[in-house]
């Protein structure tokens, strides 16, 4: 029985060696590294996660090992870990992107990034009703605009923290 | 949802997303995380192997919001 499981995956590594290039499953075992830096910290560097969980711009997504290589610009949100061990972590991010290379890693830079309990619930609602106040006012379009951005982060801490 | 791309480049997108992110730590982590977001910055404009005057970044800015401001 095991000399049959031992010749398949033995099988399953050789014709994955003759079609490099070609895209498959991660297999349950499979690890990514992940580096996930900040201008002033490394969160991880080049470390075997299992899976990533991110908030692009174009919708949420998880990556597991042998993704395809893509890269994601990341809208203010949370960006949660699985490692080996099966503990998940999650960080809410400011903004930045992800960037998955073809030898199976993950590179995520963002500017600011922290876990959830450092983040006050009453700051970000007082801070989203200024915002939002702003972005209704009678200011330049620039400082509604900037508002607004403003605005999107806070109400994406808020529905981060809420959960 | 991306109409800031008429008013600023990327580069301040992301400095306002981390300043709002910094805005709202809780009191301990914010005074170790506002000195990240501080930019102090002179520059001077050089003409002909001259140097102008050394002028800080936040002056100039302040002085083309106004500008703005005023033509607006």
């Amino acid at each position: 029985m095991s000399s049959l499981r031992l010749f398949t995956s033995a099988a399953r590594k050789a014709s994955s060696l003759r079609t490099f290039g070609r895209r498959g499953y991660a297999e349950a075992n499979d690890k990514l590294k992940l580096s996930l830096v900040l201008p002033h910290e490394s969160i991880f560097t080049s470390t075997d996660v299992v899976q990533v969980n991110i908030a692009a711009e174009a919708g949420d997504m998880g990556i597991l090992a042998n993704h395809v290589p893509s890269i994601e610009p990341l809208r203010p949100g949370v960006v949660e870990v699985i490692e080996t061990n099966g503990a998940s972590k999650k960080w809410f991010t400011s903004s930045g992107f992800a960037t998955v290379h073809p030898n199976n890693r993950l590179t995520i830079n963002v500017v600011e990034a922290a876990s959830l309990e450092k983040f006050s619930l009453e700051a970000v609602r007082a801070n989203l009703a200024e915002a939002l106040k702003v972005a209704s006012g009678s200011g330049s379009e620039t400082d509604k605009a900037e508002a607004r951005v403003e605005a999107d982060v806070y109400e994406a801490l808020q529905h981060a923290l809420a959960k | 949802m991306s109409s800031w791309r008429n008013f600023f480049t990327y580069n301040k997108y992301s400095q306002i997303t981390a300043r709002a992110l910094r805005a709202s730590f809780t009191e301990q982590e914010r005074v170790a995380a506002e000195r990240r977001g501080l930019t102090i910055l002179k520059f001077q404009r050089w003409e002909n192997g001259l140097g102008g005057t050394q002028i800080p970044l936040a002056e100039e800015e302040a002085r083309l919001k106004e500008a703005v401001g005023k033509s607006s």
